[in-house]
Formats: structure tokens, sequence, C-alpha cells
């Protein structure tokens, strides 16, 4: 049992490290809430409840992008430390080209479909043509004043 | 151990890969990456059932070269590659070339389904190829890790595929139950690997196997856990009582082709991997596993059929059905001889066909939205399509198991491999869950069969204004008008037309044709499930 005791202090540690941080936190920081700190917004209603928070859904494929980066990384930096004592350097550099390529084409499929492409949304499909006959004459209708006056 | 790790990264040596031996997988791989970036790189949407006609041609490829694998292993005999962690045998051969049909057939039942649902798209075939590639890494694996990689390809690009219909609530239902307890069953499968390194000081099968020969384990706790994590982890994967609750709900949300292909490759590599772990690895246990795949045989015949005979919903009826057929390939497997390896080989290949067939005729009436599955929706199938309802009876009764189909002699085989082995209330069990899931086949046969609601309704009323018309002693035009009315009635009530998509209709005559013709003539699937048994490393 004795060969797991480092497990065991790391799990110590970890939680050790975690609580004590916490509890540096909530000592340390000065905590000096004034109305206008906490308010949400500078002007306008103040809301009564917790607005729902907004993002567009185009983070996930950054953190997706983010992603097919870091598993190439955490391939590479092994790969690259044996490379090294290998008896056959050609056979590595060739496994690892292909899998550089495999990746890479995922990155290729996530550009094309827009996963950098910042700003107003591009229309994939023109509209359907509208038709001459609805204008503001005709889509629009129109209301006498007196009418409205009346109706006031 | 210090010392030896250090002695191991001075020198390192690459592995001999014969590439010719994962040709199957590579091909599959590579078409997935090319259908991507082709698709990735070009402006312009290629025609229609270009994407699905480019994974049958990679799909055919990866047959063929799994076809000259065959050949080669009964020519030369078994032989294993990449330093001893795939076995290229007949075993994993026959698996190769299973998962390659049912590519085939699942990608040309997706393709009208999906420009139906308006989901045409290139990423449902790359991740179709890709999954398959993952079925078969599994099939070819004879080591541990090899086995796992295998199922996180296979499982990853499933869990995509099941949530693939993205407007349907219950898709992305399917697609987050079977992620979550798909992904717990990995962790537990992969806890197993742990503890049978830990215990037997390799995760290569036929090491392991040495290992246990030549050792006498005299405290085996953690092996036996291993064992066990292993058998829950793929009992997962080909949905074994009592690890099958995911599967009514997966086969039911997902998009129908998806869950045929599923219910195919899924299952199937499951079963190889079961397979060859059980008995390559652990085969001079098999006094410890087998009480285990006999218990788990038993419940999943049960909960299968007892589960089928209660829905109403035809999805869910099929998936019940597939949980029962599980159990039947389970009842060759526990077994543990080579009429009962070879028996369910022979159940798994056939059950293949059946299976594609009968989702494709389910994903042809769920019609747009995927969402008639009801077995009210089947009423007057046979009137409104006799096409589609002959095929479907006919892969209904290969399901149940009637003479001169190939489900009869798939059940017989493993049936007669149970009592050959004497386990004669395995062998009980399993006729009897067959007599109850008759039952519910021809159930949903009947409906089909039965004249339709409207129309039923229809010929009530004619009878009721044409005694009324008699009674009043009217004229012969009022008796006319009547007529005239009661056509009317009928076309406004009746369903729309039903529309076979060309490459539909392909695969279903291909099934039907296939479950008939070797129901008939049986030999060669019959001797090329046998030999693949024989050919094994």
């Amino acid at each position: 049992m004795t060969q797991y005791l480092p497990i065991l202090a790391l799990f110590i540690v970890a939680a050790l490290f975690a609580g004590l941080s916490f509890m540096a936190s909530g000592l340390l920081a000065p905590y000096r809430p004034t109305d206008a700190k906490s308010a949400p917004y500078e002007c306008g209603i103040v809301p009564d409840r917790e607005p729902a928070e907004r993002f567009p859904v185009r983070f996930y494929l950054v953190a997706m992008l983010f992603i097919i980066f870091d598993i190439e990384i955490i391939f590479l930096y092994p790969w690259a430390v044996i490379f090294k004592e290998t008896a056959s350097p050609v056979f590595l550099l060739v496994e690892m080209l292909t899998f550089a390529a495999t990746v890479f084409v995922a990155f290729i499929y996530l550009i094309s479909h827009g996963a950098l492409d910042w700003g107003p949304l591009k229309r994939l499909r023109p509209m359907a043509p509208i038709s001459p006959a609805r204008t503001s004459e005709s889509t629009v209708r129109r209301i006498r004043p007196a009418a409205r006056d009346e109706a006031a | 151990m210090i010392h030896t790790l250090l002695l191991a990264t001075q020198v390192l040596h690459a592995p001999h890969v014969d590439y010719v031996a994962i040709l199957p997988e590579l091909i599959l791989i590579g078409g997935a990456l090319l259908l991507m970036l082709g698709s990735s790189l070009s402006s312009s949407r290629p025609a229609p059932g270009t994407w699905s006609g480019f994974t049958v041609v990679v799909a055919a490829a990866s047959i063929g070269a799994s076809w000259y694998l065959w050949d080669q292993v009964s020519r030369h005999g078994p032989q294993e590659t990449v330093h001893n962690a795939v076995a290229v045998d007949g075993f994993s051969t026959l698996f190769l070339i299973l998962i390659g049909v049912a590519l085939l057939l699942g990608s040309l039942v997706a393709d009208g389904y999906l420009r139906r649902e308006g989901l045409d798209g290139p990423e449902f075939y790359v991740l179709a190829m890709l999954s398959g590639a993952g079925g078969m890494f599994m099939s070819v694996a004879n080591d541990l890790i090899v086995v796992f990689l295998g199922l996180e390809t296979l499982s990853i690009a499933l869990y995509v595929l099941a949530g693939y219909h993205t407007r349907r609530k219950e898709s992305s239902e399917a697609a987050i139950k079977y992620f979550v307890l798909g992904a717990f069953s990995s962790a537990i499968f992969l806890y197993g690997i742990a503890l049978v390194y830990g215990a037997t000081g390799s995760t290569n099968l036929v090491s392991i196997a040495t290992y246990l020969s030549q050792n006498v384990i005299v405290t085996n706790g953690i092996l036996l856990a291993g064992i066990a994590m292993l058998i829950v982890g793929l009992g997962f994967k080909v949905a074994a009582a009592p690890f099958h609750n995911w599967s009514p709900d997966v086969y039911q949300g997902s998009p129908t082709p998806v869950t045929g292909y599923m219910a195919a490759v899924a299952k199937a590599a499951g079963f190889a991997g079961l397979l060859r772990v059980l008995f390559s690895a652990f085969g001079s246990m098999r006094t410890d596993w087998q009480p285990v795949i006999v218990v788990l045989a038993a419940l999943t015949l049960v909960v299968g059929a007892v589960g089928a005979m209660v829905q109403t919903d035809v999805k869910r009826l099929l998936a019940y059905s597939s949980i029962n057929h599980a159990g039947f390939v389970l009842v060759g497997l526990a077994a543990a001889t080579t009429a009962g390896i070879s028996g369910s080989l022979y159940y798994l290949f056939t059950y293949t066909f059946v299976v594609i067939g009968s989702f494709g005729v389910v994903s042809v009436v769920g019609r747009h939205g995927d969402g008639r599955h009801q077995l009210e929706d089947y009423r007057g199938l046979a009137r409104r399509n006799p096409f589609l309802a002959a095929v479907f009876a006919l892969l209904l009764l290969a399901q149940s198991g009637v003479p001169f189909t190939t489900g009869f002699l798939a059940k017989f085989y493993v049936i007669s491999s149970a009592v050959q082995a004497r386990s004669y209330p395995l062998a009980i069990l399993s006729i009897l869950t067959a007599v109850v899931g008759a039952y519910y086949y021809l159930r949903l046969i009947f409906i089909m069969y039965s004249s339709p609601a409207g129309e039923a309704e229809a010929v009530a009323v004619e009878l009721m204004i044409t005694d009324v018309a008699v009674s009043t002693g009217a004229g012969t035009t009022l008796v006319e008008e009547v007529d005239e009315v009661v056509v009317l009635a009928e076309t406004e009530a009746g369903p729309p037309e039903l529309e076979v998509p060309t490459s539909t209709a392909l695969v279903l005559t291909l099934t039907g044709l296939f479950t008939v013709a070797f129901g008939l003539v049986p030999g060669t699937i019959v001797n090329f499930a046998h030999q693949a048994t024989l050919l094994v490393h």
C-alpha cells in the first residue's frame, strides 16, 4: 500500500490548496459594495431578477478550434521527447505528419463552416423574391388622423 | 521497473505495420477525411446523392479489401500485426465484411431519409464511415487498448449521429442519454482494462492468456473484478439486460436510418469485442465467466421478449426485439463451444441485413418529420404500399424465426449449440421467448394486412346509406350520388402516398432477397461463419 502514498498525499495537497485559496480570497479581498457598482446598467429600469446570460453559440466553435490544437499539442509533446531515441525516425515522422494532416482537415472543415467569421451573419440562402405587388401602399393601412383621435 | 523503462526508451523500435492488414479501416478513415475535405473546399453543393454515392463506393472498397484479407487468411492462416495489437483471422474478417455491408446499406437508406428531412449533408456520411472504422478496429483488436480505441471511435461518432435530427427534440434526448450512459460504460470498461493489466501485467490478449496459463493466481479478486467490468462495458454496447435501459429510448429518438445502422454495427462490434476478450484472453477462466454470461443471456432474452409485448411504438418494439436478439447471440456465447460461436456469428451476420431492412421500412413509414411510428400508423400498409408491407412482413417473419428465412437457421444453430453444451434450461427459455416473439411480430404483420381504419368507416357509412336508400325505396340516382360521396370521403380521409426512395427500395429488395435466398440455400453463409470460427488465431 505504501506505493500509493504519494497519490494520497497529492489528494491532500490538492484539497488543501483549493481550500486555502478560497479562504485567502475571502480574508484578503476587500469587500466594499456600492449601489452603483452592483447595478447591472448605468441607466434604465432596475431589473428585479438576474438577467439570463447570453453569448453567441459561435464561442463553441472557437472552443472546438482550441480543442483541436490542444489535442495535437498533447500528442506532439511526448513525440518530440522520444523522437531522438528512436531507431526509425522516418516512421515516426511520417506518423506524426499523418496525424497533423488529419487534424488539419478538421481545422479546414471548421474554417469553411465559418468558425472564424465574426460580425453580421452571412445569409446562407438568398431570400425568396418579394412580390412587386407588395408595396408600402398595399401592406400598410393608413388611418385618418380624425379616426385616430376618435380612437384615443 | 525504472531500469526496464529506461532501457525501453533508449532504443525505440517502430513496430512493423502491415498496412494491407488494416486496409479496410484505412479506406474508411481515408474516405471520411476526403469527404470532409472535399465538402469544405468546394463552394457549391454537389448534386443530391453525391455524398451517399461516395460513401457506398468507399464501403464497397472496404468490403473488397476485407474480402481480400479473408482470402489471404483462408490460404495462409491467421496472423498478427502492428506489434501483435491487431489480429487478422477469420473471425475478424467476418466482422470487417459485416460492418462494411452495414455501412453500405445504412448510407443507402440514409440518403432518402436525409433528403426528405432536409438534413442532407456530408457530416452524416463522415460520421458513419468513422464509426464503421471504429467498429472494425474493435473486431480486429488483439489488445485491450485497441478494443477501447475502437469502442470510443465507434461510440463518439454514434452519439453525434443519434442527435443528427436537430429539429426533433427526441433526437437530442437520445444523443444526450446515449452519450452520458455510454461515457459511463466506457469508463467502467477502461477501469476493467486497468484491473486486468494490474493482475496480469499486459493488455495484449494473447499475452494475458499466456500469463494465465503459466501462472496460478491465488487471490484473483482483482482479475475477476476486471473481467466483470469488461463484461459490463461491452454488455452495455450490445444492450444486454440489465444494461439495456438506454436502448429503447435511444433507438426511438435517433433518426431511423441511424437506429438501423446502430443496431447492426454497435451490436456486432460489441459482440466481436466480447467474444475476443472472453475467448482469446480468458479462455482458461471459462468456469468463472460462463455462469455470468448464462445469467445475462437468460435476462436479456426475457427482458427483450416481455418488453416488446407491451410496446405501441414500432421503433421501441424493434428496440426490445433487438435486445431479445442480443440474448440469442449470448446463448451461443454462453455455450462456449465452436458450434456456439459460429452460431452467434451466423446470427449476427444475418441479423445485420434483417435489422437494416426493418428500420429502412420504418424510416419510410415515419414520413416527413420521422414521427409516425405508432402501431396504428401501420394499419392497412399492405393496401397503401404492398411492396413495403411485403418486405417488412418478410423481415419480421425472419426475426421471429420462421423456417425458410435466415432467422430460423440463426435461432436453430444457437439453440442447438446450447443443447449440445447441455444447458437445457437456457435452450428451453430461448425457445419460449421465440414463441413470445412470434406474438408481437405477427401482431404487427396482422395490423399491416388489416384494412385501413378510414376505409372501414367508409364501408360502414356506405352500407348504412344504401340500407336507408333501399328502405325508402329511392331510385338509382340517389344510390349513385351516395357512391360519389363515399369515394370523396375515402380520398379525404386516406393518408398521403408513401414515397419510397429508389435507394431505400434497393436496400429493401437486397435485404429481403438475402433473407429468403440464404434461408433456402443456407450453405454459403453457414460455411462462412463456421470457417471464421476455425480460422482464429
